[in-house]
């Protein structure tokens, strides 16, 4: 029994005047007749409430009951029309007994989602903003090691980069370009109404829609956390308003490899090379090593999650617990992790009152490895065995050559994370109308590094002795939100609901950490550091910060008809960390739709375009994660700096100031136009098209200032402007519908053009900053390959063009009459474009879908390639294969040679399931296996292992070089169960 | 309902009442206008002014290494003179040529290695400024102010001396709460400056011999010094005033062991006037030239685990440095050259190439150098458990550099008999006969042998006019080189501040 309590509303008006209806026609009924009783299912056999029954050509009808089941009396004969919203009307002759199977209709209820638009929801076909929502079904099936990866490909706009294979590592977010060269541009996430909740504390399992606002008159209600959007998770913890007792688990496990290697040369091409180069210095030390693969390992993941809910209509509980449990494909790579949360609700006072509270804590447990060891790999000669003869590692000296098994191996680094979330929420209704809601949540987050260096690894453990490290990070959110809503209906034509509220947020962090070196015994490992005899005087530490933001907000939408809406918001938020001058930020919006197929105009269209709405926002928002706290302050730190004083012969602590005062620091702000269209043709597709423009002032970024007279020689300031301009394309196509074969497809398409407009002012100067450091990298030490510079997109690639390559093995660049490389632009490392593509199939009781996602256009360095392309490294380093056709004679140099591009496609997903037949499932509500495989193949023409480098933030994306932990390819099983 | 009407409204009044408060609260940090108060409090300011003279980085801002120690401040001191240089080494070392320019003479006002050296100054005359502010905000009496704000003051000199000879004209900035843009002083008077800051606080320095602090023996040392290059400075030869101003330092005695100076402790040395004091423990940093200089394998020879520090074989003697001394000058040991040999086998090391790991004075293409040629800098002592954060302190003024001075000022007025005893007594600690004569030649050559690798020797080359002459690697050096230009990124930032003649 299971109720669509999305339609509740409608519904309940409905049956009422349904129901005065039959009682007054159902006086008139004759003699002739006889009584139909049946039930209406759906395609998963579950029953539905209310739906509209009705004979044709009369006015008899009724509604289903709260069992889907009714009963009518009519002449013989008649044909029944069985409708409900979101299904498929259908005809059916009317005998005794009946049994109806609906079909949903997707087109018509998508316009029927409701979705969060932050401090209260609204119908989708209600909507004035651009947002996009995701349920369940469309999110990303397989192993997830981060929510984010939830979304790839899923919204128009918004870029979700997993940079890494590593199952520790999160995915980055970036919407609409970003906003910011120096800041986050990770949307912010709302979870359950609370603000701020990292996305990764939700269980992907209990996520059960994702609206993400992306337009500033949709996010402006967030103010100075607006910027980059808004991502509303919902989770199951909802209300129920029927009987509901289920308990369910879901779980998999899935076997990753490593799916792309560096093709260096093996021992035996090593060899070849020497021989045929006859190279008489070249030392072969006599092993054959895939050093790479002396890495890594198959990767096992599981994740088991179960589910109990228990509700009826005054109340409720859920219960869940998770663990999973993900190997890396790097050895010593893993991570764990505990989830629980419980929740329950009670109506009271006439259903008047809804008291709800909750708690959602994990454990995690992870160990990163070293990623140097991805460069030691590719450095050391594949001759030069992982072991010497008498069973310790190899060690063969040089620089950036330690035995990387070694170093894998000899570290220990255990860290692990506790989060705890408590929230109580209560809603009132006050009177016809009128509610009031405050929420009110406590989050705290616990960080816990172990780190041990035995005193014989290399590296940095021998000449410290062994060192062991301990540190604690907390942190805590404490956050109240009250408002109000009124709704106003007047005339039954024009609707209006108004918000205004409040909220405080206060947030503290602090830790402190201990380091000890120099100890005897490897034995206690980091768990006695008393041990350690060495140490120094930063090797006892512990801070302490806060932050308050206080905001006022208000919305008002108009309702006409559902024909023309029109939403206005107000935010003021107040920030601790901005400057004196500048502590509050007003952050407005206002937007309008009109739905002209609802027109008298368009009645001769109706037929094929279902729905057209159009829809235009304007809106400011702002970011303030680029201030850090204290930041506009005139303040004395420690900064470890000790001065010897002579009179006492003791080292003491001196404070000095740690940065130039900036009392008009702020949020860095942005404006935003869109205009969008919602459409749906011919019953099968719908689609929204979204234009958008907007531009970022009040840049932070951390400039030189001329010392003298500056303290300090940087200063961070809001003072440029960056504009984003694009288009999205939404498209769902519900292909065939039919009771036993469905098919459907979804693709999103994005397109973004960002530029830099401004980067100075009057005071403060930037002509073109260098970034995309190349530091570290051999000969490079102190150069970049990118610059931020007025007039191109963040991440521009900078530098020389190359001609190929010349006899003599030299880079021919474009050079000026004096022979000095010509720097030029050579493609920012954005993505132009982004696109993601979907289908789902089911026949009968299998079901089938992949998922593909590509990003086009941007530019990749391949510095780990431009570095390895190095002809010194031969023949005491290794190689790759593709180095010895190249040509390439010289010294590592940057240049267009090195940047590609990074446009790619990839097969994310491909999952087949099936649905155990109820006539063989023991009972059971329903049983589902599933396999799904993932990362398949990518499409690129990237030379590199992975053209999806890490390009979090804007400073200094789209470089691969070394630090890239390999992706999996996986496999995984999995099994739905619902008792 | 109307007590839950009563509850809400309380609520959210109450969370209103108490909650509109946006001050930031300080807990790890200390504001500065409320610091100062106490006498404990002024120390632990003004001894940020000490922990400065270490230098900083701030490369991971997109900046760079400013350490007195080795990158790059001594790194470009020492390359631009005749006795060190940093060869490329195939990849490594060529960091876009910017050692090469310093090795040709040819540098330009992009260099980092100048923008290194400025930085490292004007930020340790920034935090000075500051100081002697919070100095004056404090709580202390106008007395008290007037003594602590004279090291302060004494150590801007310090730093105002190095742009003087580094850079010529620099603009002087003295107030901390000035905001506007300064514009360049003369040379001139950046020398004037100098010497008057230094005479005007003389008498409230102390007096004593305190260790890693600014006293009047250390102005007395840095006014010599002033003197001694005058003629470079202003045009105007002082050679009378730096014999007098040495006559007033005292206390200091040379130690018997040259190398005592440089030991990893030598902060008992009878003869160090001046340094900064460095202490892994205490998290000091910068101090790692020793990993700067060494080969990569260099640890098999320093250490039995093989535990010492990573080093990066780069800067080393400029080739005839090593055998322009005598056999038996001790003081040659200052260079390492010849066969490493592994410490607990007593074979000579290998070199990842197969070949042995023998340090060459010769470097046979400055370009493409092997990675076993230069002699490396081998001053300061190498401990098998050494730290990267090497724990000797540096070496600034030393007792010996009073002497030379002495001797050469007395032989520039034509006193050479008075210059004689002056050098014979630091030749004989160096293991050396005495000379009959004082020549140019012979100061020189003094000059270069007792403190090669202490950062004076560009300062020397300038003085004696060999810097403008031809030398390894080298060819003539046009006399507006004698300073650096003004760093590009300076003048970009403040418009007012002009390039130095014939670098535009």
């Amino acid at each position: 029994m299971k109720l669509k309590t999305k339609y509740i509303h409608t519904t309940f008006v409905r049956s009422i005047f349904v129901a005065l209806m039959l009682i007054l026609i159902n006086q008139q009924a004759n003699s002739q007749n006889f009584t139909v009783k049946g039930v209406v299912i759906d395609n998963k056999n579950e029953t539905i409430i209310g739906v509209n029954v009705k004979v044709s050509g009369s006015k008899l009808g009724t509604i289903t009951d709260m069992n889907g089941a009714f009963s009518l009396s009519c002449e013989k004969g008649s044909t029944l029309e069985i409708s409900y919203i979101g299904y498929e009307s259908q005809k059916v002759k009317a005998q005794p007994t009946l049994q109806i199977k609906m079909l949903e209709n997707a087109i018509a209820l998508q316009e029927t989602v409701v979705v969060g638009i932050g401090y209260g929801s609204m119908r989708k076909s209600d909507l004035t903003g651009a947002i996009t929502s995701v349920n369940q079904k469309d999110m990303k099936k397989g192993v997830v090691t981060s929510a984010e990866q939830l979304l790839q490909g899923k919204v128009a706009g918004l870029s979700v980069v997993q940079g890494s294979g590593d199952p520790a590592a999160g995915s980055s977010m970036k919407l609409r370009g970003g906003t910011s060269l120096s800041a986050g541009n990770s949307p912010l996430v709302v979870v359950d109404g609370i603000p701020g909740v990292d996305f990764n504390s939700v269980q992907p399992s209990e996520i059960i829609s994702v609206d993400v606002l992306k337009d500033a008159s949709s996010s402006a209600i967030y103010g100075s956390r607006g910027a980059n959007g808004v991502i509303i998770v919902t989770t199951n913890r909802g209300a129920s308003n029927t009987e509901v007792k289920s308990v369910s688990y879901n779980g998999y496990v899935g076997v990753g490899n490593v799916a792309k290697h560096i093709d260096l040369l093996s021992a035996n091409q090593w060899r070849g090379y020497v021989r045929d180069n006859n190279i008489l210095t070249a030392i072969d030390f006599g092993a054959n090593t895939d050093w790479q693969k002396e890495l890594e390992q198959t990767a096992i993941s599981q994740s088991h999650n179960i589910y109990f809910n228990r509700a009826n209509t005054n109340g409720g509980y859920r219960a869940s617990i998770t663990y999973s449990d993900n190997q890396g494909v790097m050895k010593k790579s893993a991570m764990n992790r505990l989830a629980g949360s419980l929740s329950a609700y009670q109506y009271a006072l006439n259903k008047k009152l809804k008291i709800e509270a909750g708690v959602n804590s994990s454990v995690d447990n992870w160990t990163p490895i070293d990623l140097r060891v991805i460069e030691r790999a590719a450095n050391l000669n594949p001759t030069v065995p992982v072991y010497d003869a008498n069973g310790k590692y190899t060690s063969i000296g040089g620089t950036n050559t330690e035995n990387p098994v070694e170093l894998m191996n000899n570290r220990n680094d255990d860290e692990s994370r506790h989060r705890l979330l408590g929230y109580g929420k209560i809603e009132l209704d006050i009177a016809k109308g009128l509610k009031a809601v405050t929420n009110a949540s406590y989050e705290y987050n616990s960080y816990l590094r172990r780190y041990y260096i035995p005193s014989y690894a290399v590296m940095e453990g021998m000449s410290l002795k062994g060192h062991g490290e301990r540190s604690l990070a907390d942190n805590s959110t404490k956050q109240l939100e009250a408002y109000l809503t009124k709704d106003i209906e007047f005339a039954k034509m024009n609707k209006l609901s108004l918000m205004a509220g409040y909220s405080y947020m206060e947030t503290v962090y602090e830790g402190f950490g201990a380091i000890r070196s120099g100890f005897d015994t490897d034995a206690f490992l980091y768990n006695n550091l008393a041990a350690g005899s060495d140490y120094t005087t930063g090797d006892v530490y512990s801070y302490k910060g806060q932050s308050n933001l206080i905001s006022f907000f208000g919305r008002a939408n108009y309702n006409y008809l559902g024909k023309y809406m029109f939403t206005a918001s107000i935010r003021q938020d107040g920030s601790s960390r901005f400057g004196l001058n500048n502590k509050w930020g007003l952050f407005p919006s206002a937007s309008a739709a009109w739905r002209i197929s609802d027109e008298p105009f368009m009645k001769s269209t109706a037929n094929w375009l279902n729905n057209l709405k159009l829809r235009f926002g304007y809106g400011v928002t702002g970011n303030q994660d680029g201030i850090g706290d204290y930041k506009s302050l005139a303040i004395l730190g420690a900064n470890g700096a000790s001065y010897y004083d002579a009179a006492t012969d003791m080292w003491k602590k001196s404070y000095a100031p740690v940065q130039n005062v900036n009392p008009d620091l702020k949020w860095e702000s942005t404006s935003q136009y869109n205009i969008g269209i919602d459409f749906s043709l011919i019953n099968k597709i719908t689609g929204t098209i979204e234009l958008y423009s907007k531009k970022t002032s009040d840049l932070l970024w951390t400039y030189p200032v001329p010392q003298p007279p500056y303290i300090v020689g940087t200063m961070l300031a809001n003072v440029g402007d960056l504009s984003n301009k694009g288009v999205e394309l939404t498209l769902n196509v519900n292909i065939i519908k039919s009771k036993d074969f469905n098919c459907d497809a979804n693709l999103t398409f994005a397109y973004n053009d960002q530029k830099i407009d401004k980067l100075s002012n009057e005071v403060f100067q930037e002509s073109g900053l260098k970034s995309g450091s190349l530091h570290g990298l051999r000969g490079m030490s102190g150069m970049y390959s990118q610059v931020i510079k007025e007039g191109y997109p963040a991440g521009a690639f900078w530098g020389p063009i190359c001609n190929g390559i010349d006899p003599d093995g030299k880079y021919i660049l474009n050079s000026d009459t004096l022979g000095n490389p010509i720097n030029e632009y050579l493609g920012s490392a954005q993505p132009k474009y982004n696109v993601g593509f979907g289908m789902n199939f089911s026949y009968k009781a299998f079901d089938l879908g992949f998922s593909t996602y590509g990003m086009f256009g941007q530019k990749v360095l391949n510095a780990s390639s431009m570095s390895m392309y190095d002809p010194t490294r031969l023949p005491s380093q290794n190689v790759p294969d593709g180095f010895l056709s190249s040509g390439i004679k010289t010294d590592p140099t940057f240049s267009s040679y090195w940047v590609e591009n990074g446009s790619f496609f990839r097969l994310q997903s491909v999952t087949l399931g099936y649905t155990v037949p109820k006539k063989y499932n023991f009972g059971l509500e329903k049983v589902r296996v599933y396999i799904t495989g993932e990362n398949l193949f990518v499409l690129t023409k990237y030379s590199g292992t992975d053209p999806e480098v890490n390009n979090n933030g804007l400073d200094a994306p789209g470089i691969d070089r070394f630090n890239y932990y390999p992706r999996p390819r996986t496999i995984s099983f999995g099994l739905n169960i619902s008792l | 309902m109307k007590t839950k009407h009563i509850t809400f409204v309380l609520l959210l009044s109450m969370s209103l009442a108490a909650c509109t408060n946006l001050d930031e609260v300080l807990y790890d940090k200390v504001s500065m206008d409320e610091y100062g108060k106490t006498t404990t409090e002024v120390q632990t300011i003004v001894g940020g002014a000490y922990a400065t003279l270490r230098g900083f980085s701030d490369a991971d801002k997109g900046g760079t290494n400013c350490y007195p120690t080795c990158e790059f401040v001594f790194f470009l001191s020492e390359c631009a003179s005749d006795e060190a240089c940093i060869p490329t080494r195939g990849t490594d070392w060529y960091d876009g040529g910017r050692y090469q320019q310093i090795q040709y003479h040819t540098w330009d006002a992009n260099n980092i290695l100048i923008l290194s050296s400025w930085k490292y100054c004007f930020q340790g005359i920034a935090n000075i400024n500051s100081i002697i502010y919070q100095v004056g905000k404090s709580g202390l009496k106008a007395n008290e102010k007037e003594i602590v704000n004279a090291e302060l003051r004494g150590l801007r000199a310090y730093y105002y001396y190095q742009l003087l000879d580094m850079f010529g004209s620099v603009p002087i900035v003295t107030d901390f709460e000035s905001t506007g843009l300064p514009e360049k002083s003369t040379r001139t008077q950046v020398f004037e400056f100098i010497e008057s800051e230094l005479n005007d606080i003389m008498t409230k320095l102390p007096a004593t011999i305190s260790y890693g602090r600014f006293t009047q023996n250390v102005a007395n040392t840095l006014l010599a010094r002033l003197y001694l290059n005058a003629e470079v400075y202003t045009g105007t030869v002082r050679w009378k005033d730096c014999i007098d101003v040495c006559a007033k330092i005292t206390g200091y005695t040379l130690e018997p062991n040259y190398f005592e100076s440089f030991k990893t402790a030598n902060e008992k040395s009878s003869e160090i006037i001046f340094a900064i004091p460095y202490d892994h423990k205490e998290n000091t940093v910068g101090n790692y030239l020793a990993s700067m200089t060494f080969h990569y394998n260099q640890k098999y020879a320093f250490s039995a685990t093989a535990a010492y520090p990573w080093c990066g074989n780069g800067i080393c003697g400029k080739p005839g440095l090593y055998t322009s001394f005598d056999a038996n000058d001790i003081r040659r040991q200052s260079l390492l050259i010849g066969d490493q040999l592994n410490i607990v086998t007593g074979a000579v090391i290998m070199m990842d190439n197969g070949n042995p790991l023998t340090y060459t004075e010769d470097i046979v293409d400055f370009t493409k150098a092997l990675q076993n040629e230069g002699a490396r800098l081998f001053k300061y002592e190498v401990q098998g458990d050494d730290k990267w954060e090497r724990d000797n302190d540096w070496v600034l003024m030393r007792y010996s550099e009073v002497l030379m001075m002495v001797a050469e000022a007395n032989f520039r007025l034509g006193f050479v008999g008075n210059s004689l005893p002056y050098i014979n007594k630091i030749r004989k600690r160096a293991g050396l006969a005495d000379v009959a004569v004082v020549t140019e030649t012979v100061l020189d050559d003094e000059w270069k042998h007792e403190f090669v690798f202490e950062g004076l020797r560009r300062t020397t080359n300038i003085r004696f006019g060999t810097f403008f002459k031809p030398w390894w690697n080298k060819t003539a050096t046009p006399l507006f080189r004698g300073v650096y230009p003004i760093p590009q990124t300076v003048i970009d930032l403040n418009p007012k501040i002009k390039q130095n003649p014939d670098y535009q």
